[in-house]
């Protein structure tokens, strides 16, 4: 490649390269392109050009097939995205919930609309399809992490936090048998007599998760 | 004895003393992710009956008589799907386990990967000892980032643990003479977990095979079937998250005690989803055949509004119409194909009265054009072309009554001629929705306003 300063992304990575390739039998070298991608992704917010030559390079496939696969999936970034990537659930149940204002309110507090970064790299914007939590809409993903039941007052506490600098720890809400199954499993006999068992028995723990996971009480009731 | 008499009656009521919630016992359990969590709770113990007491065919007959069907949506018999494995001919065979959920209205499966990853496990060494597949691959849709790190810990406590690996529930020669129980090798079996990057059509079984292989995931030619030529062109079965989780209790349990359960042609228990408008949304395990009535109201407390319509199984699936009727027909394969509709993933989304129907509509057909993977022309044209075009025209105000004629004699014509059954998944949905909806495209066309204004649904 035509980058004669850019350090190859695997080559201080020897284990990690090796590892990801190992985990492919029968010579399915190929297989390990998404997970390269996805190394490179998490470390620079995008899969540049040369990035995607050396992708290529390892797997054996031309840079033109690598990039066809990598244009084929929604996630893959061609350009950067910003340090916190708002993803925004568009699709019907998150609709129904009030995701098409979350979106705006979106536009309206960053000034991007989907597709786009800001000039400082804090913020970029982008719609996306159902996430699978259409129970707890309107979902949010910034980066990694899903933000779940985004109200208008906690949408302003997300983005204060982001623009302080600081990710955001997960908002996860629960709904159904997240919560009835508490009940359930306090109610099951402490299974087995085995030794060592976690001392999580019919008395145990009160529904309240620590460590982000905040558990609603069964939605709205 | 008076067999037939003496039958108790089969469970289909989430409040029959008899069910219990079962592959969501540990969901929503602070730490249950862990294997210690799970092994003190009977953990691995299926995989161990099926893995040192029975044969894999005996194992195939058991999920056989559970009447178990898959869990991703198109309800087929899971254990005749194991049955065409072709014979061990010294080739590689792959046992694939589809964690892509997402059709919308489906998160069911979300929670199952990030919460009891090890029922998951479970079942896949099952299944690969009832194919005699040693090599596992579990394929997580890209954003489900949690459920991913989730499954990358289980797997790497269950290696340690023995759990997979080399000579899994292998065993010592013991006794002597008529007694002696000779040594096992034990079953080798492996999980190769893998990361998609956000691409529904990656949810079709061939399609993700393709993206498992770092192609572009567009789906395959079928036949041959994956049985024949699947992962790497080597036989392969492939199955939902909940369809694995599912055969863990068949085999601990029996398949007689998960066959008590459902109506005639739906076993077992199931994992519904609710969405949309509703006091308490959210996954809620119920017996097969359990009422719209008993989620909707008994479980997820009710509409908050009025409803007009139902999305039975994830938007692919046709509405039905809010009814008393409606309600009280139970959610299981063949009721819903009697009324025109499918199960789908159970995924239930209530539709509000206050909601435009045909911005509900265009709303789904643009998740569809969306995801088209663009490889044939009747969905590469129609679904993700054309239709959203015609969809933005009505909204626009700017449709007329030829235009609806022509959609719904387009979505007609569109039924059965693509290449995989995207195209159909948007086609049902839109062609329900003028079924049941036709007046509020009408008002639409000869209003330029559509009959219910946006509203804000928002919560401060
Ligand atoms: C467009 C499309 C998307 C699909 N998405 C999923 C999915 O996300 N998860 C899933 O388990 N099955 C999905 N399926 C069904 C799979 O092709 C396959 O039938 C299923 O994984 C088999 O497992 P089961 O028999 O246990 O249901 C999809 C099918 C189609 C046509
Ligand atoms: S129907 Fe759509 S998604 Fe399926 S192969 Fe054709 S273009 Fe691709
Ligand atoms: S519709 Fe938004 S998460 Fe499913």
């Amino acid at each position: 490649m035509d980058l004669p300063t850019l350090q190859p992304f695997f080559e201080d990575k020897p284990e990690l390269l090796q590892e990801i390739l190992d985990r492919y039998p029968l010579g399915g070298r190929r297989s390990a392109l998404m997970p390269l991608m996805w190394e490179v992704q998490r470390a620079e917010r995008h899969v540049s050009e040369a990035r995607l030559h050396e992708i290529a390079d390892i797997v054996g496939v031309t840079a033109t097939e690598a990039k066809g696969v990598m244009s084929f999936y929604s996630t893959f970034h061609e350009h950067p995205v910003g340090r916190f990537h708002l993803q925004v659930c568009r699709t019907l149940s998150c609709k129904l919930a009030g995701g098409d204002e979350l979106y705006r309110a979106l536009v309206a507090e960053t000034g991007l609309v989907s597709g786009e970064t800001d000039a400082a790299g804090t913020f970029s914007l982008q719609n996306v399809e159902c996430l699978g939590s259409c129970g707890t809409g309107p979902v949010l993903q910034v980066n990694d992490t899903y933000h779940e039941r985004v109200t208008r007052t906690r949408l302003a506490e997300l983005l204060a936090e982001m623009r302080a600098g600081h990710e955001p720890a997960p908002t996860r809400e629960r709904g159904g048998d997240n919560v009835s199954a508490q009940k359930a499993a306090r109610a099951e006999p402490a299974a087995e007599p085995a030794a060592g068992g976690p001392a999580e028995g019919p008395a145990d723990a009160p529904a309240d998760a620590p460590g982000g996971s905040s558990d609603e009480e069964g939605g709205a009731a | 004895m008076s067999a037939v008499a003496d039958k108790p009656a089969a469970i289909t009521s989430r409040f029959d003393p008899r069910f219990e919630v079962t592959l969501y016992r540990h969901v929503g359990v602070d730490g249950a992710h862990t294997l210690e969590h799970y092994r003190a709770r009977g953990g691995y113990r299926a995989a161990e009956k099926a893995l040192t007491t029975m044969t894999p065919t005996q194992v195939i007959d058991e999920v056989k008589a559970s009447g178990l069907r898959g869990r991703g949506g198109a309800g087929f018999p899971a254990g005749l799907k194991w049955s065409f494995m072709p014979p061990i001919d010294g080739r590689q065979r792959f046992i694939v386990c589809n964690g892509d959920e997402s059709e919308p209205g489906s998160f069911k499966d979300r929670y199952l990967m990030e919460d009891d990853p090890h029922q998951l496990i479970e079942g896949m060494l099952i299944a690969g000892w009832a194919i005699q597949a040693t090599i596992g691959i579990l394929y997580v849709r890209g954003e489900y980032y949690l459920a991913y790190e989730r499954m990358r810990a289980a797997i790497a406590e269950a290696r340690a643990a023995g759990l997979l690996g080399r000579g899994v529930f292998a065993t010592e020669a013991e006794g002597e003479g008529d007694e002696a129980t000779p040594a096992s090798p034990g079953f080798d079996f492996d999980i190769i977990l893998h990361r998609g990057a956000g691409a529904y059509i990656c949810g079709e079984e061939t399609a993700l095979m393709n993206s498992f292989e770092g192609l572009r995931a567009n789906p395959r030619l079928k036949p041959p079937f994956p049985a024949q030529a699947g992962v790497y062109g080597r036989p392969t079965t492939i199955n939902n998250v909940e369809s694995f989780c599912s055969v863990t209790h068949i085999i601990g349990r029996g398949a007689a005690w998960y066959a008590a359960m459902g109506t005639d042609d739906s076993k077992g228990t199931k994992l519904y989803q609710l969405s949309g408008p509703v006091a308490r949304p959210g996954v809620y395990e119920m017996p097969m055949g359990a009422t719209f009535r008993e989620l909707i109201f008994d479980l997820g407390g009710g509409p908050t509004e009025p409803a007009k319509a139902i999305i039975p199984g994830g938007s692919s699936t046709p509405m039905l119409p809010w009814s008393d009727e409606t309600l009280d027909l139970p959610m299981d394969y063949g009721t819903m194909a009697k009324v025109g509709s499918m199960l789908g993933t159970g995924g239930v989304i209530v539709v509000p009265e206050s909601q435009c129907m045909v911005d509900a509509m265009a709303n789904v057909v643009r998740f569809y054009a969306h995801e088209s993977c663009g490889k044939c022309t009747p969905c590469r044209e129609g679904v993700a072309t054309w239709l959203p075009k015609m969809y933005q025209k009505l909204l626009a105000g700017l449709g007329t009554r030829e235009d609806l004629t022509l959609m719904e004699e387009m979505v007609r014509n569109l039924r059965g001629t693509a290449f995989c059954p995207l195209a159909d998944a948007c086609a049902m949905p839109v062609a329900a929705s003028f079924q049941h909806f036709r007046h509020e495209y009408e008002h639409l066309v000869d209003h330029g306003q559509p009959k219910y204004p946006t509203v804000s649904r928002w919560a401060e």
